[in-house]
C-alpha cells in the first residue's frame, strides 16, 4: 500500500516536472536567472561600474576658470586632466555660486564645469558650477574639488609649519593605534556569516515564494482551465496523493531554483573572498543541518499554501490575482526580520509565522544554536506547515473541482 | 445468479439547492454498450462522474462488482468530454502517464496501445506532442489512454462531439469492436441516431431523472412511436433546465448579481429550470 502511494506521488511529480520544464521560458526562469542573479549583482555590476569609472577617469574635461589665478592651484589642476579656459568673473552676480548667464552653456554642456575663485580679506573664496545630471560635469566638479582640497591642505600645512607646528600632530591629535580589523574578536568566517545572514534568509524566502507561484498555478488552476484535471481525478489515486505529487513537483522546481541561486551566491562570494572583500562563512554541522531543516519546513509551508490558494481559484487569471499579492506577506516579514536585534531577542519572536523561520536562518548563519529558540521555531513551523498542508488538502478534496470545469 | 458489473441504487446528487439527479436505479451487466441519451443539462455527465468515482452521490450507492466504486477505479477507463491531454507531452507520454498510475508496465501498455492505435489510425502520431492535434486526434488519444490498462468498463462522455464524420465513424467502430470482444461501454451522447447505431441499450436521462431504459425496440414499444426521435420527444416533453452544476456553483454574490441584472431569481425545486433558449451548449 505504501509503495503504491509512493508510486502515485512520484509518477505525478515526474510528469509535472517534465511537462513544466519543456517550456524554454520556464527553463530561463528556473535555471538561468537564479544562477546568474548574484554573480551578476556582485561580480558583473561592480566590474561594469569600475570600467565606467575608468572610462570617465580617462576623459580630458573642458572647464572654465573664472576670476583670480593661483599658480599652486593651477599646478594641481594641470595634474587632473582638465583643459582650462580662463575668463574674468561675470558682472552682476551676487556671490560665486550665482550661476547667472552661465546657465545655458552648462546645461548645453559646452563646458563641463565653471570654477570661480576670488580672494578677499578673510582668504580665498571659490565655487564650482556644474550640472548634477551629467556624469562628465559631476566628474569635472569632483576633480576640481579634489585639486582645491589638495591645495587647501598645502596652504594649511604651510601655515602650521610657519607657526612652528607639526601638521600631522596638530590636525590628528587622536588616532587609532594598530590595525582596525585586528581588534575584532569575530573570525573572518563569522563576519561573513553576519553579512550573509542579512540577505540569505530574505533571498530564500522571496525566491521560494515567488518561484513557486508559476508551477503552483500551472498544476492546479491551469489544469482546471485546460480541462485536464477531470481525467486526473478519475485515476485510482486519492486526492491527497495527487496533492502530495503536485507538492513534490512544485517543491522540486522551487528548491532547484533556490539551490541554483544559492550556488550563484556562493560562487560570487568565493570570487569576492579571493579579492579579500568578504570571507567564507564558517558554520558548524549542526547549524548547517538545522538550516537545511528550516528551509525544508519553510518550503513545505509556502508551497502547500500557494497550491491551496491556486486550487481555490477557478482560472489561471484568478489564481495569479490571488498569489501575486500573497507574496507581499512573505516580503514584508522578510524585510522586517532583517532589522531585529538577535542579541537580546525574546523567545516569542520565534513563534510568529514566517518571521520565526527567517530569524532561525539568521541565527544559524551566525552559527548560534540556541536550544530554546530551536524548539520554538521548529515546533511552531511544523504546526504552521501542517496547517498549510491541511488547508491545501481541503481545497483538493472539494467536489466542485470538476463541477466547475464542465 | 451472477452479480451485476455495476449496480446503482437510489442515487441522487444535489449541488447546493439544486437536484442534479434524482432516484437513479440502474443495473449494468458486462458485455453491453449502454447509451446515456439526453439534452444539455440532463444529468448525463453528473451520472458518469458518479460512476467514475470523481463525485460522491448525495444519497444512494454505486457498487462495482459489489464494492464501492471509489475503491474500484482501477477497473474503469474514462474519457471525459474535455479529453484532458497535456499539450507539452507526446500522445504516448500522455497514455504512459495514466497507465503507470494504474501500475501497468510500459511494455504491456505499449502493446495494448499499439493494437488499438492501428484500429484508430493513430500509430504514426503517438510520438508527436499533442499540442497540434485536431479534436479527432485528441479524442482518439484519450480513448487509447482509457484503454491502456485494460479496464472492465469504459465510460465515454460525448466521445464524438465536435469530431468530423470520419473520426466519429472510427470511434463508433472501435466501440462496436469492443462490444464484440465482450467489453462494457457506457456512452453518453445527445445524438439519438448515434445511440441507436452503437448501443444495445439506451437510457434516456432528462432533468436529472431516468425517463426510459431499454433496447431501441423496447423504447418504441413503451412509447408507441414509430421512430426513436418521436419516442425521445414524447418522453422528454417537459422543458429542459440549464446545467445544475452551473447554477449550484454560483455563490451568493453571483446570485445577487443575477437578481440585480434580471430583476428576479428563479425559485422552487428546479430553480434552474429556465427556458430551453438559456441552456448551455457545452455539455
Amino acid at each position: 500500500m505504501m509503495s503504491n502511494s509512493w508510486r502515485f506521488i512520484t509518477t505525478i511529480a515526474k510528469k509535472e516536472v517534465i511537462e513544466f520544464i519543456r517550456d524554454w521560458r520556464t527553463l530561463l526562469a528556473l535555471v538561468v536567472i537564479p544562477l546568474l542573479i548574484f554573480p551578476a549583482l556582485f561580480i558583473a555590476l561592480p566590474l561594469l561600474l569600475q570600467s565606467e569609472a575608468a572610462e570617465l577617469d580617462a576623459l580630458d574635461l573642458e572647464i572654465v576658470w573664472q576670476g583670480e589665478v593661483n599658480d599652486e592651484l593651477q599646478l594641481a589642476f594641470n595634474q587632473s586632466d582638465l583643459i582650462i579656459t580662463y575668463e574674468e568673473l561675470p558682472n552682476g552676480i551676487e556671490n560665486l555660486s550665482d550661476i547667472g548667464d552661465d546657465i545655458d552653456r552648462l546645461r548645453e554642456q559646452e563646458q563641463k564645469a565653471i570654477f570661480r575663485l576670488a580672494e578677499n580679506d578673510t582668504g580665498w573664496k571659490f565655487s564650482v558650477l556644474y550640472i548634477s545630471t551629467s556624469e562628465a560635469s559631476s566628474e569635472a566638479r569632483s576633480r576640481i574639488i579634489a585639486a582645491v582640497a589638495s591645495w587647501e591642505s598645502d596652504v594649511v600645512n604651510g601655515t602650521l609649519v610657519d607657526a612652528g607646528l607639526e601638521p600631522e600632530i596638530a590636525l590628528n591629535p587622536v588616532t587609532w593605534d594598530g590595525d582596525v580589523s585586528a581588534a575584532d574578536a569575530a573570525t573572518k568566517g563569522e563576519q561573513a556569516g553576519l553579512v550573509l545572514s542579512l540577505f540569505i534568509p530574505m533571498v530564500i524566502a522571496i525566491w521560494t515564494a515567488s518561484s513557486a507561484i508559476q508551477p503552483s498555478i500551472d498544476m492546479t488552476a491551469g489544469e482546471r482551465e485546460r480541462g485536464t484535471l477531470e481525467a486526473l481525478l478519475c485515476l485510482p489515486c486519492t486526492r491527497l496523493q495527487l496533492l502530495a505529487g503536485k507538492w513534490l513537483a512544485v517543491a522540486t522546481i522551487t528548491s532547484t531554483g533556490v539551490a541554483l541561486q544559492i550556488g550563484g551566491l556562493l560562487f560570487a562570494i568565493s570570487y569576492l573572498a579571493s579579492s579579500s572583500v568578504i570571507g567564507v562563512p564558517s558554520i558548524s554541522t549542526s547549524s548547517a543541518l538545522l538550516l537545511l531543516g528550516a528551509v525544508i519546513i519553510f518550503a513545505i509551508m509556502v508551497v502547500a499554501f500557494e497550491l491551496a490558494l491556486a486550487m481555490k481559484a477557478h482560472s489561471v487569471k484568478e489564481a495569479g490575482s490571488l498569489l501575486g499579492p500573497a507574496v507581499l506577506f512573505i516580503i514584508f516579514p522578510a524585510l522586517f526580520t532583517q532589522v531585529l536585534n538577535l542579541d537580546s531577542i525574546e523567545g516569542w519572536w520565534f513563534a510568529i509565522p514566517l518571521v520565526n523561520i527567517l530569524l532561525a536562518m539568521r541565527e544559524l548563519l551566525l552559527d548560534r544554536v540556541i536550544a530554546e529558540h530551536v524548539i520554538i521555531w521548529m515546533s511552531t513551523s511544523i504546526f504552521y506547515a501542517g496547517m498549510a498542508a491541511w488547508f491545501a488538502a481541503r481545497q483538493f478534496k472539494r467536489e466542485d473541482l470538476v463541477a466547475s470545469i464542465s | 445468479m451472477n452479480n451485476p458489473l455495476l449496480s446503482i441504487t437510489g442515487v441522487a446528487k444535489r449541488f447546493g439547492e439544486v437536484e442534479a439527479l434524482t432516484h437513479v436505479d440502474l443495473t449494468i451487466n458486462s458485455g453491453q454498450v449502454i447509451g446515456l441519451v439526453g439534452g444539455n443539462g440532463a444529468g448525463k455527465t453528473t451520472l458518469l462522474r458518479l460512476i467514475a468515482g470523481v463525485m460522491e452521490p448525495t444519497v444512494g450507492t454505486i457498487l462495482f462488482e459489489g464494492k464501492q466504486v471509489s475503491t474500484m477505479r482501477s477497473k474503469l477507463g474514462v474519457v471525459p468530454e474535455s479529453t484532458g491531454l497535456y499539450s507539452r507531452l507526446t500522445a504516448w507520454e500522455n497514455i504512459r502517464y495514466h497507465s503507470r498510475m494504474y501500475g501497468i508496465p510500459d511494455d504491456i501498455a505499449w502493446n495494448r496501445v499499439s493494437h488499438f492505435a492501428k484500429r484508430l489510425e493513430l500509430t504514426e502520431s503517438l510520438s508527436r506532442h499533442t499540442k497540434g492535434f485536431s479534436r479527432g486526434m485528441r479524442q482518439k488519444t484519450a480513448l487509447l489512454r482509457a484503454l491502456a490498462h485494460g479496464p472492465d468498463i469504459l465510460l465515454l462522455d460525448e466521445p464524438t462531439a465536435g469530431l468530423d464524420v470520419t473520426s466519429a465513424r472510427t470511434v463508433r467502430s472501435l466501440v462496436g469492436q469492443l462490444r464484440d470482444e465482450g467489453g462494457t461501454v457506457i456512452y453518453s451522447t445527445h445524438h439519438l441516431a448515434e445511440a441507436q447505431q452503437v448501443c444495445d441499450r439506451i437510457i434516456i436521462v432528462h432533468n436529472g431523472t431516468i425517463r426510459a431504459d431499454g433496447s431501441p425496440e423496447e423504447l418504441l414499444e413503451l412509447t408507441g412511436q414509430e421512430n426513436l426521435e418521436e419516442a425521445y420527444v414524447s418522453l422528454t416533453s417537459d422543458k429542459s433546465r440549464t446545467r445544475a452544476e452551473d447554477t449550484a456553483k454560483d455563490g451568493k454574490m453571483a446570485k445577487w448579481w443575477r437578481r440585480f441584472l434580471t430583476g428576479s431569481t428563479p425559485s422552487g425545486k428546479y430553480s434552474s429550470q429556465l427556458t430551453s433558449m438559456e441552456v448551455d451548449d457545452d455539455e
